[in-house]
């Protein structure tokens, strides 16, 4: 698929059409997705293209000191289909309020975004030779296995043309791919052995990696067997060593639901300068990072993505705005305007839901902990959580736990057997005074790790609560 | 028919075309209409579902199945689809049928209700959001109230080769209270959420008292002591007893589980699981159930699957590929998130039938331990046959009684061992089925339901 020019671009062949009243967004996107799904190592079924082009029309109308927000969503890019999904916008905008007397949406002058690595041109240009490739690639790193297999398998190629224009001027707009990677591992051991245990992988990327199969693979069948081993936790307050990606599961969500203009407007979100971490955490927001599949030259009303800082040192610093909040607030969009965060799935449909503002990647700074072997023996005791079924954790109360899907006993500074059941949980980020993972950050590792969407290393928390026999 | 008049001819005509060229094709196409309103005393918004239509076709070719997706209903569209179905087709020419049963069901039923919610506009439901928000007024340490109405009426049109015929259109509505109660910068909240498939009598199950009890729930949680950790004597409350019943029982017997060999359940089918006491039942025919459909997406009408049945396991879901693998038939079982998604075997409404004891009884014969209330969610292992359940709060059990408010939970364990400690289920008077959605992996998202009564069994606990 070959990028279309400026011109054809979906938002704005919408924009040409409009004869509304201003102010007005659209975004648009242009998708082809391939996904070919393993049954075992098999391919059970290939599908793609899967081609679908959209838009969302956003209006704003000024109403008794508020602003009503309608917006839209539709495929129909017949003049009669566009004034049909205007007319839906204005008549939701009538009836809505949000509290800011207007909104400034970004005119495309002054700093742009730049450019970030988020497009894999192989991909791009030969989708399913590429996507044929990958899982080849993935079936051989399988071979000769004795001890493990693929048990399921799916990678999902999107190709997406993003295109945002809006009554201000704005007229953006950018190619990027994404690759999601979901594959259970199997292992098997001798008749008189435990259960076959399994391993899954949820990963998320902006690129095909073929040549790092080898290595994950093995890596992969390492803890499938080690799930098939584990046996149940002891039940107490412990040191826990946790890695970037069980933070994966938990940071994005309770940093996106307090340091937000929307936790502003209702009263949730920190003031700046509140000591809600420890004194070795600084925490940022970064959407910026090469490869990062939050990361993109422009949020998605086409304001510039930032590097900020959330915690630092410990103490609140800067909390995220879109264009709406930062109205409110009279302060400037921080570039944090996104779609489709209410759904959790960012790289399919975006263009069906109005932007809310969150998180883009969230980064923790290394720290002095040294290495993986080196915060095990800090911890002398304890446990280190490779993997959690679901952390889920609660942006309000910042509470998080769930059932130890893999985790290693720590004894006298080094990692001994698995463990496979049992919880462990805690709050994640709680307010002033009060103890949580962030106030009881202990070691900070000095080596970094992507597990979308966190850039972190690991941590060692002490205590956390576990459960067990 | 709706949004969909006016396709039906071409889709028709496409199909028959191209059953000339292969043994079995079929199509299934969708639109969507509804609204949503979200209210919380400082913003108010409505939102529409997208006006996004469009087919998904598929064709059993000489190497198993091909589909193709289409955005559109329009002349375009529908061609560029053939266009693909064909080139597939000729590429690998299908000698024999597909495996499975093809269904030849005509149906065509849309949601019966006194009172459409299509009647409901803008203002009428803003209205009815405004009122439910000002039953928590003036609740002490009730900071905000989150309320959200929404509609959503799903047409669905499936043919195939095999001449089946199955329009559905299907409304399902869904209200939530979310009170948020904050002292001292400590923030909780609660939450009443009714959906089912029906019209605004729906929404009558938001009360008064339903909203301040969730706000009573908020502000007690701000108090609320923190969980007792280990293994434990519970009593699961029934939304938490729903989640059980879906991560448990549910998902292990999807069959394309089965027939990939990775369900701890596939080798004791017919066997005793569990207690007399427990029958665990998947139906998508449940009249006004959130996830009540009328036929799945292969065209097989819904039905009642009864997974356990007095403690024994003795049935699994189907599509048309894994009832053929299994020597089965198909359970009505097929469904697929959108036309844009392919289809997996899916739960509907999954719950665990009512028991014979009260609720007094089971917290009596608990003695010690804690009840887990208000599930948030779970996830399966149907290879290692754990769960994992989530709850938003709890109350301890002491001496035969319930005591103090405890904070949120997880609990985890191996289902069959958890099955085994079953001790007692509750009657239909605390039946309650959810109306939640859930997953296939970490996509496919389907509305799902999920529900039971008490139930009293042993599991390890802890702080989540």
């Amino acid at each position: 698929m070959s990028l279309s020019r400026p011109g054809d671009a979906a938002a704005f062949r919408v924009a040409d059409q409009l004869a509304g009243k201003e102010p007005w967004e659209v975004f648009g996107e242009r998708i082809r997705r391939y996904e070919i799904h393993l049954n075992g190592g098999k391919i059970e079924i290939t599908r793609g293209p899967i081609a679908l082009e959209g838009y969302g029309v956003r209006v704003f109308r000024s109403h008794d000191g508020v602003t009503g927000i309608g917006h839209q969503a539709s495929n129909d890019f017949s003049p009669e289909g566009i004034r049909e999904a205007l007319s839906d916008a204005e008549r939701g905008a009538r009836h809505a309020s949000f509290p800011s007397p207007d909104v400034v949406l970004p005119t495309g002058h002054g700093a742009t975004g730049g450019i970030v690595e988020v497009l894999d041109r192989g991909l791009w240009e030969y989708p399913m030779d590429s996507l044929d490739a990958f899982v080849s690639a993935l079936q051989t790193a399988f071979e000769g296995r004795k001890q493990s297999s693929l048990s399921f398998g799916s990678v999902r190629a999107t190709l997406s043309e993003t295109s945002i224009c809006n009554s201000s001027g704005l007229r953006t707009g950018y190619g990027h791919t994404t690759v999601d990677l979901e594959v259970g591992v199997k292992a098997f051991g001798g008749p008189e052995g435990p259960a076959p245990g399994e391993y899954w992988v949820n990963d998320s990327d902006r690129r095909l990696r073929p040549a790092e199969l080898g290595l994950r693979v093995t890596e992969w069948c390492r803890y499938a067997e080690d799930v098939r081993r584990g046996g149940p936790p002891p039940t107490g307050e412990m040191a826990v060593v946790v890695p970037p990606s069980v933070l994966a599961g938990i940071l994005p969500t309770v940093f996106g639901g307090r340091f937000t203009g929307s936790a502003r407007i209702r009263q949730v979100a920190p003031t700046s300068g509140t000591r809600l971490g420890a004194e070795i955490a600084t925490i940022r927001d970064d959407g910026r990072i090469p490869w990062a599949p939050m990361s993109s030259p422009v949020d998605d009303e086409g304001v510039p993505q930032r590097r900020r800082t959330l915690l630092d040192h410990g103490a609140v610093s800067e909390i995220l705005y879109d264009s709406l909040h930062a109205g409110t607030f009279r302060t400037n969009s921080t570039g944090s305007g996104f779609r489709g965060l209410s759904s959790g799935f960012r790289t399919w449909f975006r263009f069906l839901r109005p932007p809310l503002v969150g998180p883009s990647t969230i980064t923790l700074d290394p720290g002095e902990g040294g290495t993986d072997a080196e915060l095990v023996e800090a911890a002398r005791d304890g446990i280190w959580v490779q993997q959690i079924g679901w952390s889920s954790p609660d942006p309000l109360t910042g509470a998080f736990g769930g059932e130890i899907r893999l985790a290693y006993r720590i004894r006298n500074g080094k990692l001994a057997e698995s463990i496979r059941g049992g919880t462990v949980g805690g709050v994640a980020l709680a307010h002033e005074g009060s103890p949580s993972l962030m106030t009881r950050l202990e070691a900070i590792g000095s080596r970094v790790g992507f597990s979308e969407p966190v850039l972190s290393p690991p941590v060692l928390v002490r205590p956390l609560a576990v459960a067990g026999e | 028919m709706g949004e969909l008049s006016g396709a039906e001819d071409p889709l028709y005509r496409a199909v028959a075309r191209l059953a000339q060229r292969g043994p079995f094709v079929e199509v299934l196409a969708e639109a969507a209409t509804g609204l949503s309103v979200r209210f919380d005393g400082h913003t108010t918004s409505f939102q529409s579902p997208a006006r996004l239509r469009g087919a998904v076709f598929r064709a059993w070719t000489g190497s198993g199945w091909a589909e193709v997706s289409v955005s559109g209903l329009d002349t375009d569209s529908l061609r560029f689809a053939e266009g693909a179905i064909e080139r597939a087709l000729a590429h690998r020419p299908a000698r024999e049928s597909p495996p499975g049963v093809s269904s030849t069901t005509r149906l065509e039923k849309s949601t019966p209700t006194p009172r459409p919610m299509r009647e409901m506009g803008e203002e009428e439901l803003g209205s009815l959001a405004r009122d439910v928000f000002s039953w928590t007024n003036g609740i002490p340490d009730i900071r905000e109230t989150q309320v959200q109405l929404s509609w959503r009426e799903n047409e669905r049109l499936y043919l195939n080769s095999a001449a089946a015929r199955c329009y559905q259109a299907i409304c399902r509505v869904r209200g939530a209270v979310l009170p948020i109660a904050m002292e001292n910068g400590r923030v909780e909240s609660g939450r009443f959420i009714h959906g089912g498939v029906g019209g605004r009598e729906i929404l009558d199950a938001l009360t008064q008292e339903s909203s301040r009890r969730a706000a009573e729930d908020a502000r007690n949680l701000l108090r609320a002591k923190e969980p007792p950790a280990g293994k434990l004597t519970v009593l699961l409350a029934p939304s938490v007893t729903g989640y059980f019943a879906h991560e448990s029982l549910g998902h292990g017997a999807e069959a394309d589980q089965f027939v990939r060999d990775r369900s701890y359940l596939k080798p004791i089918l017919g066997q005793q699981v569990g207690p007399e006491i427990l029958t665990i039942v998947d139906n998508g025919a449940y009249p006004g159930a959130w996830s009540e459909i009328y036929c799945d997406d292969e065209g097989h009408p819904a039905q009642r699957t009864v997974l356990v049945d007095h403690g024994r396991f003795i049935g699994a879901l189907h599509d048309r590929d894994t009832a053929a693998a299994l020597g089965a038939l198909p359970t009505g079982n097929s469904r697929r998130s959108d036309f844009l998604s392919r289809s997996f075997v899916r739960m509907t409404n999954t719950y665990v039938e009512p028991g014979d004891s009260t609720f007094e009884e089971l917290v009596k014969e608990a003695r010690y331990g804690v009840m887990l209330e208000s599930g948030t969610g779970g996830i399966e292992d149907p290879q290692g046959g754990q769960i994992q359940l989530k709850a938003r709060m709890g109350h301890l059990i002491e001496n035969g009684q319930v005591t103090d408010v405890v904070s949120s939970m997880a609990l985890s364990g191996r289902v069959l061992e958890f099955l085994a400690s079953i001790r007692g289920v509750s009657g239909r008077e605390d039946f309650v089925l959810d109306a939640s959605s859930c997953g296939k992996g970490r996509t496919d998202l389907l509305p799902n339901s999920a529900g039971g009564p008490y139930l009293l069994a042993t599991a390890v606990v802890g702080r989540a």
